[in-house]
């Protein structure tokens, strides 16, 4: 077993290319011959800087629009093209369901806001408002519409959900001490338990990057998002109110 | 998004793509200029798509594609005419770059190995760069390069030693240049 081993040997040892019993002996002579463990480790070593060295190669300016064939730029054209009669065909249907939903809802919301609901037909027992804005008008809007909405539906016996979703600096409307309105919103709260205000998470993340304490009125939930709270209640069949 | 472009292009197209960084990663490690890199690149993917007919596993995607790769990269090498014994491109051809002392000065030894690899023989650069960069088993290599498997040992044996002269040099004296000799 005194052999020399060849480079060429230790190389498909470094690369796995020997098979078990092979490397298992491979392995025991290398335990005990230092020379033979030092060449591994070299050849090793060699490996990972090679690896190193091309992890992130150069790139290229600018070159891809360029060259890329017709066959491709069709495609994307193609694509393209796709994306915008989805968006279209999209925008009719959405516009077609508006004016059912403003039919549906109680005249108090829809007149001025836009309404979207992707159910047939607006739902009015569950409805989302939301506010992006900080201006005392929108908010004092917003919960004269929450408040008028849940007043009705008490009044014709059914049971409504509704749900204030703030975000950006409509977020205010929300927050302890920035809140024109906390005493109001309380008030509201205790007399309809199926109000929920929700605030937006990413809203109240990116005001602590910058700094600012953020303390929300009690009862308020929290969602990831607003986009996502909106998106995921209209999936559920719920009716979205920009105010 | 990736699934109307698989209803869109079938699914055979993404897979392809997905190739892109990894041949690219590849092509650079052979010629060492992005531009070209990138053209070698984009003649494989267009090849790849237009005879995915002939592939029949869909397991050997990655090595058919490299493969593709290096029909490419020597049709290149023959259009310069700097070549006309396609054997000799294997053992000869070596980067215009900068020698690795050169680079190593400039401590960086990314930019140093890069120099290393580019002063490897074309044949030599081309196995060490598949079975280290994408871990191409030597069977693989043989199959892309249309090599027998002792010539891939060998080659690779004769890059690494080679590569641990260039570096070794590159380390220990940095500031003198001796001229390099090619080992093989």
């Amino acid at each position: 077993m005194n052999t020399v081993v060849s480079d060429e040997t230790l190389n498909a040892f470094v690369d796995g290319e020997l098979d078990v019993a092979e490397s298992e002996a491979l392995l025991a002579r290398i335990r005990e011959d230092k020379d033979l463990a030092q060449r591994v480790c070299t050849l090793r070593g060699l490996q990972s800087m090679v690896r190193l060295a091309y992890i992130e190669p150069p790139v290229a300016d600018n070159r891809k629009a360029h060259i890329a064939p017709r066959r491709q730029l069709m495609q994307r054209c193609a694509f393209g093209c796709l994306v915008l009669l989805v968006g279209l065909s999209g925008g009719w249907v959405l516009r077609g369901r508006d004016s059912q939903t403003v039919a549906a809802l109680p005249a108090a919301v829809s007149s001025g806001y836009q309404v979207v609901s992707l159910a047939r037909e607006a739902d009015p027992n569950r409805v989302m408002l939301h506010l992006d804005s900080a201006a005392p008008a929108k908010m004092q809007a917003v919960l004269d519409q929450a408040e008028q909405l849940l007043n009705e539906a008490e009044q014709q016996g059914r049971a409504m959900q509704l749900e204030v979703i703030a975000n950006s600096r409509g977020l205010n409307l929300l927050r302890e001490g920035h809140s024109p309105y906390a005493a109001r919103m309380s008030r509201m709260k205790q007399r309809h338990a199926n109000l929920h205000w929700v605030a937006c998470g990413q809203s109240i993340a990116r005001l602590r990057n910058d700094g600012e304490q953020v303390r929300l009125l009690p009862d308020t939930q929290t969602a990831p998002t607003a986009i996502n709270e909106i998106v995921t209640r209209l999936q559920q069949g719920w009716t979205y109110v920009r105010v | 998004m990736t699934m109307i472009s698989r209803l869109l292009f079938g699914p055979f197209r993404p897979s392809i793509e997905a190739l892109r960084p990894l041949l690219y990663r590849i092509a650079y490690s052979w010629c060492h200029d992005a531009a070209l890199a990138d053209d070698l690149v984009q003649e494989t993917l267009s090849k790849a798509l237009s005879q995915r007919g002939q592939l029949r596993v869909e397991a050997s995607l990655k090595a058919w594609t490299v493969a593709i790769m290096n029909h490419c990269w020597l049709d290149h090498l023959r259009s310069r005419r700097d070549f006309d014994d396609v054997e000799d491109w294997q053992d000869i051809l070596e980067s215009s770059a900068d020698t690795p002392e050169a680079s190593c000065n400039r401590e960086q030894v990314i930019a140093c190995v890069r120099t290393a690899v580019a002063r490897l023989p074309m044949g030599q650069r081309q196995v060490l760069t598949l079975v280290d960069l994408e871990g191409f088993g030597y069977a693989e290599v043989a199959d892309i390069l249309n090599i027998p498997v002792g010539t891939v040992m060998s080659r690779l044996s004769r890059a690494r030693a080679s590569l641990k002269n260039f570096l070794d040099t590159a380390m220990q004296q940095p500031a003198a240049r001796p001229l390099l000799r090619r080992v093989k």
